[in-house]
């Protein structure tokens, strides 16, 4: 493929200097919070709202918003990298993380090696349950203080920060167990089945 | 450098693969405060329909590319080949465009692209158009066309700008209109008005495009082209006033144009 | 939050039409896709898109099913058209 022509001047925005360690290769710090959706912003109320886990057809643990609130919190402040290369320092939530949701259900084990979340609108990703525990993830509901708005995954999100963030799914209401890998919404759009930015796992074949 | 005969949007007798050309700027218009118009050479251009649009890439010498679409602003038969271009406050492109292009500089560029949001005379009218800020550049280039085809097909162009100062090829809408060829345009301004305007001073609502527009009844061709919530809410009102969804062509300009 | 309306508020199909073009050798946004969930027509080029950088996903104005996703990788395209039941794409100029 030839060589492009290259535009006198042109170059990307500038970078703030001196977070190389924290900054993932091919990434970018930026200064606000892009949104990116696969679809409309879905407007679910509290009351509403459930989160689940599901194995094999059966519901292990569902929690209403009340009873969701009333589980331990954790607060977090970490750095968050998505794979069209921008990345946000020092980002703060707070939620729920995924082994305290699965002590409130009861389970001294995770059943099965992989999960799915499943999300309002339809959106799906998968991920091993070896990176959803260990303080790796939670469900978050609140982002620098206040309640998650809608358009950044309101009422709450999966947070997985050491993986791409399109794996951090919005309007997460539900995890299910399962026994292989299988892919989600973007895995299965071309994206990596896991998602490592330190290792540059952007797409499938990285 | 361009074709005096209007080309499908595949170029020939069958279909094409698009590919990246270089585009060399020629001239750099300024319109209004934050939007310019690049007149660009492209050698091999194969000729455009008016309200196709172009992929442009720019590539740093770090090797770092950004890519954006821009609407055709030049009529078929034009010299030269030009996009006019908004600059966006934190856009990554735009400010490129607009700010720091001179003649002779160099950028790659792709199209046309798009068959759908189209017209040209031999298709009839009446014509309604109905633009909401950078949204104008494809309707201004069936405008242009329409001029440069001597058609009197009869044409409305509602156009609404936040000023008076963001109207885009303002003095070159008013001779279009003083032809009196069958075209009429109606301004809304939506954020602030000069001392006497005339013109409508709010947002478009049903009553504007009803005042403004051919009735339902004449079946004009419609064409809506602005900020998504301008153009789901347009088209929503025109659907009420009774317009064939058949005849509505919408396309949508993001905000984050780039 | 910054920036929070942008990235939500959805393209259409005209903004993807490069990106069908690098793939089909036809103008795809002049062709009418069916939905597979609730049966409505819609021309793809007023299609809504979202996805933004990550790929192309067009989705029915009536019932917002995923009609076509679309993505280009390093590798090559996908493209999962589950949710289309029907794709017309004429071929005479319009």
């Amino acid at each position: 493929m030839s060589k492009p022509t290259i535009s006198r001047g042109f170059r990307a925005r500038p970078r703030p200097e001196g977070q190389g360690k924290r900054v993932p290769p091919g990434q970018h710090v930026v200064g606000d919070f892009p949104v990116l959706s696969a679809g409309p912003t879905p407007q679910t109320s509290l009351q509403a709202w459930t989160f689940a886990l599901q194995h094999g057809g059966s519901l292990l643990a569902k929690w209403t918003w009340a009873e969701f609130e009333a589980l331990p919190q954790t607060t977090v402040v970490v750095d968050i990298h998505c794979v069209t290369a921008w990345s946000k320092l020092d980002t703060e939530w707070q939620g729920v993380t995924i082994e305290a949701l699965f002590e409130a259900a009861g389970l001294a084990e995770p059943p099965e090696p992989y999960a799915m979340i499943h999300c309002d609108g339809g959106y799906t990703t998968n991920l091993p349950v070896e990176d959803l525990i260990d303080g790796k993830a939670m469900i978050a509901t609140r982002y620098d203080g206040e309640p998650l708005t809608p358009e950044h995954g309101g009422p709450a999100r999966l947070l997985v920060p050491h993986l791409y963030f399109w794996k951090s799914a919005k309007w997460a209401r539900g995890l299910r167990f399962m026994d292989e890998d299988e892919p989600g919404f973007w895995e299965s759009l071309g994206y990596h089945i896991y998602g490592d930015p330190w290792n540059e796992q952007r797409y499938s074949g990285d | 450098m361009s074709s005096a005969i209007p080309a499908t949007e595949a170029g020939g007798p069958g279909p094409r693969r698009l590919e990246w050309r270089v585009a060399e700027v020629n001239d750099v218009i300024p319109e209004t405060h934050r939007v310019k118009t690049l007149n660009l050479g492209v050698p091999g251009w194969p000729g455009h329909l008016p309200g196709q649009h172009v992929d442009v890439r720019l590539t740093g010498e770090d090797g770092y590319q950004a890519q954006r679409s821009y609407s055709i602003a030049s009529a078929p038969d034009a010299f030269h080949v030009s996009i006019t271009v908004e600059r966006i406050s934190d856009g990554e492109v735009s400010p490129y465009l607009v700010d720091e292009l001179r003649a002779g500089d160099r950028f790659e560029l792709r199209g046309p692209i798009g068959g759908h949001f189209v017209w040209t005379a031999a298709q009839g009218g009446p014509l309604f158009l109905i633009a909401g800020g950078s949204g104008v550049v494809p309707l201004m280039t069936m405008l242009r066309h329409r001029a440069a085809a001597g058609s009197t097909v009869p044409a409305t162009l509602l156009y609404s700008s936040r000023t008076f100062e963001d109207v885009i090829y303002r003095e070159e809408l008013s001779n279009l209109a003083g032809r009196g060829d069958g075209l009429t345009i109606a301004h809304a301004l939506t954020r602030a008005r000069p001392a006497g305007w005339a013109g409508y001073a709010r947002r478009i609502d049903q009553s504007m495009l009803a005042e403004v527009g051919f009735p339902a009844s004449a079946r004009p061709r419609v064409f809506v082209c602005g900020p998504t919530s301008l153009v789901e809410s347009a088209s929503q009102l025109l659907l009420e006033l009774g317009h064939e969804r058949s005849l509505i062509k919408t396309e949508r300009f993001g905000p984050t144009g780039g | 939050m910054e920036k929070a309306k942008e990235g939500a508020v959805p393209f259409d199909g005209n903004a993807a039409a490069g990106l069908l073009r690098e793939l089909f050798a036809l103008d795809l946004t002049v062709a009418s896709l069916t939905c597979e969930g609730c049966g409505a027509v819609a021309v793809v080029a007023e299609v809504r898109v979202y996805g933004g950088p990550m790929g192309a996903i067009f989705r029915c104005g009536a019932c917002d099913t995923a009609v076509l996703r679309l993505s280009r990788t390093p590798i090559g395209f996908s493209l999962d058209m589950r949710g289309a039941r029907c794709l017309r794409v004429p071929t005479a100029p319009a």
